[in-house]
């Protein structure tokens, strides 16, 4: 099967070979000769068959993964297919606790164009990022995750801090609606010094026993009678909302011999008030920028809807006329 | 390994509540359970801001009690007991008459003559009476929604119209009762507010005079007084349009690697 349409797919994996190679004198004929090969022939998926001639050319050559030319840049939204190597300019915009211990890190990124999940893999051996700086992920792998793309990063790539902030998709909304529940890992806990995770009663999931360190949080639910949301609320959220920051924590705390004590503090403030939140919609949590008690003019709200009520009675009226004649 | 769609809280006023009978379930038996009220919302899980009347224990130390609720359009009961820990200690602290914030679940009994409602709340918390002011503009804008969609083809409207065939007169006098209560409240708290604001307005106003004055005797800048005095009359709210937070749906789905409990 060699039509129009198999030559153009062969030429466009060719040239995305090749570009990994620049510098260096490949032959683009034998690069397509064998991709041919693979793909019609012996039937080996596409991403499949890329991989094996790239591999096979750095063998050749003795080339190592690092010193092939880096990936192209792409920015979030022109990933849209699994199994690539790129490079991704983006700001982390939260990190979440990875549960296993073959992930070091995973959260979210974005860029002006869209967000996306990375994975950073213990084996990767990569110093961590932090939430808030912008990077460049050189050479990651593009993954397709139960329906979403996600990158992730490996022994080959690269994580390179970046001096400039890479802004992130204006989609920030506002959301009101009333605090409904606080869920579990809550309140007064405390972290893995190595890793960020909570600990458990002092244990980390990846590292054991170790020492932690004190963080405030709150992982709830806001809801408005439509739709809810899972918010995540940090230090700085909860001491402006209530006044306890980690300090008076920690008094409380003491005081009553109880780090608990503080999380009923806490919701018996929070619990079943409504809030007027800003940020934006991440992929389960609604990611908080600020947060503030909900301040609503009563009267011109029942002015409005007690006009609305009049109309709709009119109309009732009007409608049982009509149907008496 | 699928996330649980959490139930929404919905907001129905207590007179509503209390005329619901219909129960419905999706699927098979260890399917949630909806309580389907006569405007057509179907409720797994409410959330309401109203006065706790009364609570009971039903028996000596069963450590289960009955408590009252009521909205500005009437009385909910239900039942807290040890299998709601949260909500049960928070009771225990509670002394009624006191504004409360519940969310709680429906159970549906069988009476001598009729089906009754009761709610299970899992959570309860002191709240104030500007949070129960919005519940019930935000419940009001709710219900009204709903009565519109009654003429509409909606299954929901569908079944609440052929189990209930609810008079649309009955609800809207509802919901305008409520909202005229919590109006006139405000109304009455916006006055003595405002009241405190003039006075405030009054005196920073005589500030600025005397500071204009001391400035002009100076003789460096001739300035008119304005600014702090007229901005606080511009304070004025803001109206939150509540259909800025209807969205997309979900565009990521990544719980699992998310899930810490």
């Amino acid at each position: 099967m060699s039509d129009g349409m198999g030559d153009e797919k062969i030429s466009i994996l060719t040239e995305r070979v090749l570009s990994r190679f620049k510098g260096r004198e490949i032959d683009p004929k034998e690069v397509s000769k064998r991709l041919k090969l693979l793909i019609y022939e012996f039937k080996v998926p596409e991403e499949e068959a890329v991989r094996t001639v790239t591999n096979y050319l750095m063998k050749e050559f003795d080339i190592t993964r690092e010193e092939v030319a880096e990936s192209p840049i792409r920015t979030i939204s022109e990933i849209t297919r699994a199994g690539e190597w790129v490079s991704v300019k983006a700001k982390v915009m939260q990190l979440w606790d990875a549960e296993s211990p073959n992930l070091s890190q995973v959260g979210l990124a974005g860029d002006p164009t869209g967000i996306i999940k990375f994975v950073i893999w213990a084996k990767s051996r990569k110093p961590e990022v932090k939430e808030g700086k912008s990077y460049l992920f050189k050479n990651v792998v593009t993954d397709s995750f139960r329906g979403r793309m996600q990158i992730n990063v490996n022994r080959n790539s690269d994580i390179i801090e970046l001096d400039e902030d890479i802004s992130l998709p204006p989609r920030e909304i506002e959301l009101i609606g009333a605090l409904v529940a606080i869920q579990q890992n809550s309140g007064f806990i405390q972290r893995c010094s190595l890793c960020n995770r909570v600990l458990k009663k002092g244990v980390c999931a990846v590292h054991g026993k170790v020492e932690g360190y004190d963080d405030l949080r709150i992982k709830g639910v806001i809801d408005d009678g439509a739709n809810y949301y899972e918010v995540i609320l940090n230090q700085e959220n909860i001491k402006a909302l209530t006044g306890i920051g980690i300090e008076e924590a920690r008094e409380i705390a003491s005081e009553k011999l109880d780090r608990e004590f503080v999380l009923a503090e806490l919701k018996k403030r929070l619990l079943g008030y409504y809030f007027k939140i800003y940020g934006s919609k991440g992929s389960r949590y609604f990611l908080v920028r600020d947060i503030e008690f909900l301040s609503a003019d009563i009267v011109s709200e029942a002015n409005t809807i007690l006009s609305e009520i009049d109309g709709l009675v009119k109309t009732a009226r009007e409608e049982t006329a009509e149907e008496g004649i | 390994m699928d996330i649980l769609r959490r139930e929404v809280a919905k907001r129905v006023f207590a007179y509503e509540l209390s005329r619901s009978t219909h129960e419905t379930s999706e699927g098979g038996e260890r399917a949630p359970k909806y309580v389907l009220t006569p405007t057509g919302e179907k409720c797994n899980r409410i959330f309401m801001v109203g006065v706790l009347l009364e609570k009971e224990e039903v028996s000596p130390d069963s450590n289960f009690w009955r408590i009252r609720v009521s909205d500005p359009t009437g009385v909910v009961s239900g039942f807290v007991g040890r299998y709601q820990p949260e909500a049960l200690e928070a009771l225990l602290e509670i002394e009624p008459p006191e504004i409360v914030s519940i969310v709680a679940k429906l159970n549906m009994f069988q009476g001598e003559t009729r089906r009754f409602l009761s709610i299970r709340p899992e959570a309860i918390n002191i709240s104030d009476r500007k949070n129960r002011d919005f519940w019930v503009i935000e419940t009001a804008k709710r219900t009204l929604e709903r009565i519109k969609k009654l003429e509409e083809d909606a299954d929901d409207a569908k079944l609440a119209l052929e189990i209930y065939n609810p008079d649309v007169g009955e609800y809207l006098e509802m919901v305008k009762r409520a909202v005229e209560a919590v109006r006139e409240e405000a109304e009455a708290f916006r006055k003595e507010e405002g009241e405190v604001i003039k006075e405030d307005k009054e005196k920073e106003a005589e500030k600025i005079e005397s500071k204009v004055e001391e400035i002009e005797e100076v003789g460096k800048i001739k300035a008119e007084p304005k600014t702090d005095a007229e901005e606080l009359t511009l304070e004025s709210f803001e109206v939150d349009d509540l259909d800025e937070f209807e969205f997309e749906e979900e565009e990521w789905d990544l719980s699992d690697i998310l899930d810490e409990e």
